[in-house]
Parts: C-alpha cells; sequence; structure tokens
C-alpha cells in the first residue's frame, strides 16, 4: 500500500530575480514500510521535496497524496493536524524542546493527540526503552548527547505512530558510532513498528542502510534503485 | 503542559526575565504605595471635614440654607436630637443655633458664622473641644463666652480672654450687638474652623435672638459601618418638613473629591502598566525572536496557531504575574508599616492645612484595590501577548526551520 503518491511535482522559487526550478517533475511512489533515502548533491531539490512531502511547502504544479489524501491544496491549518496525524519529522538540529525532559519531549505529539495520560506515559517509555535511553527519561536535552537527542527526536517521530517519518539529514551532525547506532535503532523501528522512513541524506552510510535509493539531480529523479 | 512549557520559558533567559519581573514588582509596588498615599490624603481630608465639621448628616428647616434666615428654625429641635441620640447607629447629635453676622475686636473686624452650641453634645459630634490649643473649652468665663478658630483670633489680633463684640440681625431683622469674651482658640485642618465659625453656648445666643429656644441645625455623627442615608430615611418618616442631608449632599463638591480620587487609582495605573507593557513586548519579542526555528518545529510536528498563540499568551502572563505578587506585599507592607506610624509632613504643615490637610499622612488602601491591580497586571499581560504571540503565529513553518 502506497503512503506518499507524488505526481509531476515542479518547485519554483521566484524570490530572487533568476527564477529557480528546485523540483522538475517529480513523480514518487512509497510504499509502507519502505526505508528510503533521497540523496543528491546539495542543492539538488531534497530538502525542497521533503518539505512538500511533509506538507510544510506547497508545489508549483504537480499533486501529492500522502495516506489517501490529497494535501496539495490544503489550507495551513487542516495541514498542521493533517501533519499531527500522519507525519513524523526529525530535523538534522533535532530541535527538541529544551525545557522539557526526554520523555516530555517524545509525550508532546500525543499530548496535543489528546491521548490519555496512562497510553502516553507507556508509550513514551517503551519508545526510549527501544531506543536504548530509557535511564534518560528525566535528563533535559541539553544534558544528552548528540546521538541521544537524535534518538529522542526519532522517539518523538514514531510517538504518535504516523505513517511514515520524513528525516532530513539525520545524521548530518553526529560522529560515525552515534550514526551507526541511531541508523541501527531507526532500522530496527522500521521492522518493527514497520514504521515508513524517508530520509534525506549524502551519508554514504546511511545510504548503505537504505533498502531504496532514489537520487535527485537538478530537480529531477536520475535513479531509484531498490536493493 | 502547555502552561508547563510557559512557565519554564519565562526561566530560559534568567537575566532577562528577572529585569521584567523587576520593572513588575517596582511598577506595582509604585501603583499601590501611590495610590495609598493619595487615599491617605483624601481619607485625611475628607475625615477632618466630616469629622470635625459638617458631620456625616445635617438637619435645618428647608428655608434655612436659602439665606441663613433665623426664622427658619427646626420646630422642637432640642426634642428631636433628643430623639436622633437614642436611635441605633448614631454616636452623636447636636442641636444648634445659627447666626451670621460680624465679629469685631478693638483693631479688625470679619464675617462670621456664630453657632449657639451646647458644648457637651458638640463635643461629642464634632471634637471641638479637642482642638483647643490656647484658653480651655467654655471654662473659667461665665458670662458670653465665646470660641474661635486660630486664623480668626490672628486677623483679629485677640487672645484668650480677650472681647469682642458679635453684631447680627435679630429675630425682627433689627441690627443687634453683644460683647462676648474669648475663652479659647482651637485650630483646626478646617477652613470654616479656623477663620469663619465662632462658638458660643446657645442659651447666650438665642437670648440675644429674641426668637426664644431655637434650633437652626442638628449635626448628627454616625457609626462608619452603616451609609447615613439609614439615618436620614428613619428622619424623614419619623418627621416630615425637615430638610435631612448626608455629607455627599451638604458637600457634593467633597463626594465629588471622594469620587475623583477613586479613579486616579485607574489612571495611575493606566500609566504604569502601559509603560510596563512597553518592556514587556520588548522582552517577549526578543523571546520568539529567539525560538523561530523552535516555534516552526512546534508548527511543523502538528502545534496549530492557537496552541502556540496561548502558549506565548501564557508565558507572558506568568511573567507579569510571577513579579505582581511580590510587587503586592511590598506595596501592602510599605502601606501597613505607614499606616501605623504615618508620613509626617510637619515641615510643610503651613501649606497643607492651608488646603486643609492633616501634617501626618496615613496612607489607606481598601483590600479590593490589590484585586484591581492584580487584574490589571493580567490583563496588561494578556496585551503585551498580543504583538509577539501574533509574530509567533504568523511563522511559516518551512522558513522558519530552514531545513525539516
Amino acid at each position: 500500500m502506497s503512503v506518499i503518491t507524488t505526481e509531476n511535482l515542479t518547485k519554483i522559487y521566484n524570490d530572487n530575480s533568476v527564477p529557480v526550478n528546485a523540483l522538475n517533475g517529480v513523480s514518487l511512489t512509497v510504499e509502507e514500510g519502505e526505508f528510503t533515502a533521497i540523496v543528491g548533491p546539495s542543492g539538488c531539490g531534497k530538502t525542497t521535496l521533503l518539505n512538500i512531502l511533509g506538507g510544510l511547502d506547497q508545489p508549483t504544479s504537480g499533486g501529492v497524496v500522502v495516506a489517501d489524501t490529497d494535501i496539495t491544496s490544503m489550507k495551513d491549518s487542516k495541514l498542521i493536524t493533517f501533519r499531527l496525524e500522519n507525519i513524523g519529522f526529525v530535523f538534522q538540529a533535532y530541535n527538541l524542546i529544551p525545557v522539557l525532559t526526554t520523555k516530555e519531549n517524545v509525550e508532546f505529539i500525543m499530548l496535543m493527540q489528546k491521548t490519555p495520560k496512562a497510553d502516553r506515559d507507556k508509550r513514551a517509555m517503551e519508545l526510549l526503552k527501544e531506543m536504548g535511553i530509557e535511564d534518560k527519561a528525566n535528563k533535559r536535552p541539553s544534558e544528552l548527547s548528540g546521538g541521544q537527542q537524535q534518538r529522542v527526536a526519532v522517539a518523538r517521530a514514531l510517538a504518535s505512530k504516523p505513517k511514515f517519518i520524513l528525516a532530513d539529514e539525520p545524521t548530518a551532525n553526529l560522529d560515525s558510532v552515534s550514526t551507526s547506532n541511531l541508523l541501527d535503532m531507526m532500522a530496527k523501528m522500521n521492522k518493527e513498528e514497520n514504521a515508513t522512513f524517508v530520509f534525506s541524506t549524502h551519508d554514504q552510510r546511511v545510504i548503505d542502510k537504505a533498502r531504496r535509493v532514489v537520487t535527485l539531480e537538478d530537480g529531477k529523479i536520475v535513479s531509484d534503485v531498490t536493493k | 503542559m502547555i502552561l508547563k512549557i510557559a512557565w519554564k520559558n519565562i526561566w530560559r533567559s534568567k537575566g532577562r526575565s528577572f529585569v521584567v519581573m523587576g520593572s513588575i514588582i517596582l511598577g506595582v509596588w509604585a501603583l499601590i504605595f501611590g495610590t495609598g498615599f493619595m487615599n491617605g490624603f483624601i481619607v485625611g481630608y475628607m475625615a477632618n471635614i466630616i469629622d470635625n465639621d459638617i458631620s456625616n448628616i445635617q438637619i435645618h428647616n428647608p428655608k434655612f440654607q436659602d439665606d441663613y434666615d433665623v426664622k427658619f428654625d427646626i420646630k422642637d429641635g432640642h426634642e428631636k436630637a433628643e430623639e436622633i441620640r437614642s436611635w441605633e447607629y448614631v454616636k452623636g447629635a447636636t442641636a444648634r443655633t445659627i447666626v451670621t453676622g460680624m465679629i469685631s475686636s478693638p483693631r479688625q473686624a470679619s464675617g462670621i458664622q456664630i453657632r449657639g452650641i451646647d458644648p457637651v453634645n458638640e463635643a461629642i459630634v464634632t471634637n471641638l473641644d479637642s482642638m483647643i490649643i490656647e484658653g480651655t473649652y467654655f471654662e473659667g468665663i461665665k458670662r458670653n463666652p465665646i470660641v474661635i478658630g486660630a486664623k480668626l483670633a490672628e486677623k483679629l489680633s485677640v487672645k484668650v480672654r480677650s472681647k469682642v463684640v458679635l453684631t447680627f440681625n435679630d429675630g425682627e431683622g433689627n441690627i443687634t450687638a453683644g460683647a462676648f469674651r474669648i475663652v479659647g482658640i482651637v485650630k483646626s485642618t478646617s477652613l470654616a474652623i479656623n477663620e469663619m465659625n465662632g462658638y458660643v453656648l446657645a442659651e447666650d445666643i438665642t437670648k440675644l435672638v429674641g426668637l426664644g429656644d431655637q434650633v437652626h441645625e442638628i449635626a448628627v455623627l454616625t457609626d462608619p459601618r452603616i451609609e447615613e442615608s439609614l439615618i436620614t430615611d428613619k428622619y424623614k418618616a419619623a418627621y416630615n418638613g425637615d430638610l435631612a442631608e448626608t455629607w455627599e449632599e451638604i458637600a457634593p463638591e467633597l463626594a465629588m473629591m471622594n469620587d475623583m480620587y477613586g479613579r486616579v487609582l485607574y489612571v495611575l495605573m493606566a500609566i504604569i502598566l502601559t509603560a510596563l507593557i512597553f518592556g514587556i513586548v520588548n522582552t517577549m519579542l526578543m523571546a520568539v525572536l529567539e525560538r523561530f526555528r523552535e516555534l516552526g518545529m512546534l508548527m511543523a510536528v502538528g502545534m496549530n496557531r492557537l496552541r502556540v498563540y496561548l502558549m506565548i499568551v501564557l508565558e507572558t502572563i506568568c511573567l507579569g504575574l510571577a513579579g505582581a505578587p511580590i510587587g503586592l506585599l511590598l506595596g501592602w507592607l510599605t502601606i501597613s508599616y505607614y499606616q501605623n506610624v504615618g508620613i509626617d509632613f510637619s515641615n510643610y504643615s503651613e501649606g497643607m492645612e492651608a488646603f486643609g490637610y492633616g501634617t501626618i499622612l496615613h496612607p489607606y488602601l481598601d483590600g479590593s484595590v490589590y484585586v484591581v491591580v492584580t487584574l490589571g497586571v493580567f490583563f496588561m499581560s494578556v496585551v503585551a501577548a498580543l504583538y509577539p504571540a501574533y509574530k509567533a503565529v504568523k511563522l511559516r513553518p518551512v522558513e522558519a526551520l530552514h531545513k525539516i
């Protein structure tokens, strides 16, 4: 079953006097349970594609269907709710809420989904355990290493049981050990929770772990390889 | 959890938050103390006027105050005063015979309102005996004693035991005069008592007026816990035909002054809180600008704009309400201390007394003012949050994050 379908996506930035074609006719389908890496050189359109897939930006033309819902021209207020229910995000800079503990960060999205407290507690602790950081539940993000923070970010993304998780260069700020650990965790969650992951990356270690690699160049898909 | 985040967020930049809280503490303290100080002025001023001069209630013949004609007296005035004294919530009532005329010394003459009084009941109602600064309260001079104010004594260049002549119209409209000897000199913050009134024994003046045992005014002192209208209504029900008025009706300018000072709180509050708003807006705006990325993340993961807005508003309210209790407490402590000790203005006594104020000021504040100020700070915080919260909700997550 496909969770993401894009059709002939284009995105043109007109911020400067010269229009920039960030995406140029991207058609892509991501099936449930995939572990997909979107790769390519800087400026090839990876982030733009992820922004559009995540409902954070709108294409100039073309369509995006996520979990059977066409989000192409969805209203901003509806998109926020849609993201809350369907999409998990992992950011390059972790972006945890610094004033909350690790557990509270994981609980945060469930709280917005109005999940009962007992269920929130249980799910948050389960995820922290899965990610190997249950002993850090009461620590603040500033007390964790980069790798640990990114694991919290993954746990947070998974907490709401989204249809898929978008991760923009999740290992860019991590050392090799942390990267390896994080990728193992994500692969494990991909298997155990059947969570669909879509990464943008140019980290070869991530590419090696991915089961499908989509390569972009100048806003176009130039290769799509499933291992 | 939004409240928890909001509360914790204000401690992210402790120095900045403490500066804002400090300004709120200072502002609230200034507001409380300033209002209490002004309230002390007006309450003291009104207490002086009501307790020493006009009393809570005055009763007259309805025509008397038109031109103070001695013919228009209160029928059975003494009996009525006696009856009022027995009423619940009445602390005292005194009957007066009032004549307007001239007072002359060998050197000067001046207009005067001559009050023929019963010294015992007058002392209960107006504390006139306690205002004596020279001489005695109707003791030591048997024939035609008179008590006058210090300013009037100065103006007439007279002292205790000096002789003065009172000139006025008698009951038939003829000019009559009587020689009186000064038995005591009083000093009060009331201009009327100091400069315009002369107190004589009622029997001495009625003899000269020649219309019998007349009463022109009954002054009533009531229990401060009740509304004066309770007594005036009772009087009107019991005695038809007389004019019974509360101090607010007798001296509407005093009532207006009281009302006006009541509004000063709101003016002062508006000024201080408006000044504080700018400080808080600046701080919150900095807090929002610093957290663009974080706010973008919150919106990206599904925090709707209403919640973001609410979080910023709650954060500002937390900031405001964290400082307010300390300011309120300091204000209350300052007011309580000076309420007991008083603030000494004796260095400016001449100026203060010229305007009818006492030299020791006792700040006073009603408990409801603390509630009003707390609500004011709450309202200010909500207003101060509007612009920063607007900036936050107008964020586009994709721009705030730069990259997802």
